[in-house]
């Protein structure tokens, strides 16, 4: 039952990305595009816009789900990869406990500045 | 009468106990209209080289035993008619994700071990009733079609040898394995598809497939494992979310006595003492 589970997560989480991904592309990218709808966000890709950006409760918990989302999908799919050429459940373990390491070293890493700017 | 066709067959040799690499030997035979390939090898062996090893059996793609890749596609050499092929020098090399026993005779237990492993009968809970059956179990048409097409798998093990996940991951269950998971978990007299989930859901299981769809168009049966592969999928993830529990096995049919006629019988509108009674004459 497990592997089911981490495949639909795994679809849930494809499609969260496109989401996600698209409104976070929209934003940095497509600023021109969006004054000319009458949105103006500024320079989105500055240092300062970054900070402000990560001073604000709804952009903080976006980036940090996003964040989360890209890293599920991402370490997950290449845990799938690896598993097809580990043909020992030793290895299989080993595989799974790095990956999974690598991911909580990821998202802590990617999480602490913006979560002590937030803090204050 | 003009000379008879001829063609040529060049056949990948290997004894892996004589400890020589494999290297292709080359035969110059005669093709007759309908000839197939496992008659080409029978020739062979017969009329030029007695040591060439191949296995077959049933010579009407029944038996499965005759799986060879013939000019890089996996088929079954009696399925397969030269001249269907359209070409001068036939290439046959033995399938490949198994080991060679010795020129063209692979070791199947891989196969046969993974279709062990998904329970490939019908599992109901009344064990005494599974043990020692007292009738058929009862089947609409309708359920027949459900899994008709997953059960005319002949275990030739060609899908096996045409799928790229199972060449790169020796522990993969394989499309052969998890299509016939599918035929006995969607047949309605069954009753075991929690019980041979487990054997699915593993890291080498069901989510492991790339859908390259190689063992569907390699499979001489028309069995299309990769479909199976993808209704398997939708099955596993209903049931991980908690829908389609509903169906109960059908049950076993009643002795005939208990049954009830559709129409009821016509009463005799001549009762036999009337009919026998006659009229006096005159």
């Amino acid at each position: 039952m497990r592997n089911t589970y981490l495949w639909l997560l795994q679809l849930v989480t494809g499609g969260l990305i496109l989401l996600f991904g698209g409104t976070h592309m929209v934003l940095m990218h497509l600023d021109d595009i969006l004054g000319f709808f009458g949105i103006d966000i500024g320079e989105p890709t500055t240092w300062a816009s970054m900070m402000d950006r990560a001073g604000r409760g709804f952009w903080l918990a976006f980036y940090i789900i996003f964040l989360a989302l890209v890293l599920y999908h991402g370490l997950n799919g290449l845990r799938g990869i690896i598993l097809e050429l580990t043909p020992s459940p030793r290895m299989e373990r080993l595989v799974t406990g790095l990956i999974l390491a690598l991911g909580i070293i990821a998202f802590g890493l990617g999480i602490y500045v913006p979560a002590q700017l937030f803090a204050g | 009468m003009g000379e008879a066709k001829k063609i040529k067959f060049r056949i990948q040799r290997y004894n892996p106990e004589n400890g020589v690499a494999p290297y292709m030997d080359e035969f110059v035979i005669p093709v007759t209209r309908g000839m197939t390939v496992l008659d080409g090898l029978f020739y062979i062996k017969e009329n030029l080289d007695n040591s060439l090893a191949f296995r077959s059996s049933c010579r009407m793609a029944i038996c499965g035993s005759c799986a060879v890749v013939i000019n890089s596609f996996p088929h079954l050499a009696c399925h397969t008619q030269i001249a269907e092929l359209r070409v001068s020098t036939l290439e046959l090399k033995p399938v490949p994700n198994y080991a060679i026993i010795k020129d063209l005779v692979v070791d199947l237990s891989p196969l046969f071990q993974k279709h062990r492993a998904i329970k490939p009968y019908l599992i109901r809970s009344e064990r005494e009733e599974m043990d020692a059956p007292s009738a058929e179990f009862l089947q609409t048409p309708q359920e027949l079609e459900a899994y008709l097409q997953f059960s005319y798998c002949v275990k030739c093990g060609l899908c096996l040898a045409a799928c790229p996940t199972a060449a790169s991951d020796r522990l993969f269950l394989g499309p052969q394995a998890i299509a016939q998971c599918y035929r006995y978990s969607s047949d309605s007299r069954d009753d075991g598809a929690e019980e041979r989930f487990p054997a699915v859901d593993g890291d080498h299981g069901l989510w492991r497939c790339h859908l390259a769809g190689a063992c569907s168009e390699a499979c001489p049966k028309g069995v299309d494992p990769a479909f199976a592969i993808q209704l398997l999928k939708r099955l596993r993830v209903s049931r991980a979310l908690g829908l389609g529990r509903g169906r109960r096995p059908t049950p076993v049919a009643p002795p005939p006595t208990a049954m009830q006629p559709k129409l009821p019988v016509p009463e005799f509108t001549v009762k036999p003492e009337t009919a026998l009674r006659r009229e006096p004459e005159g």
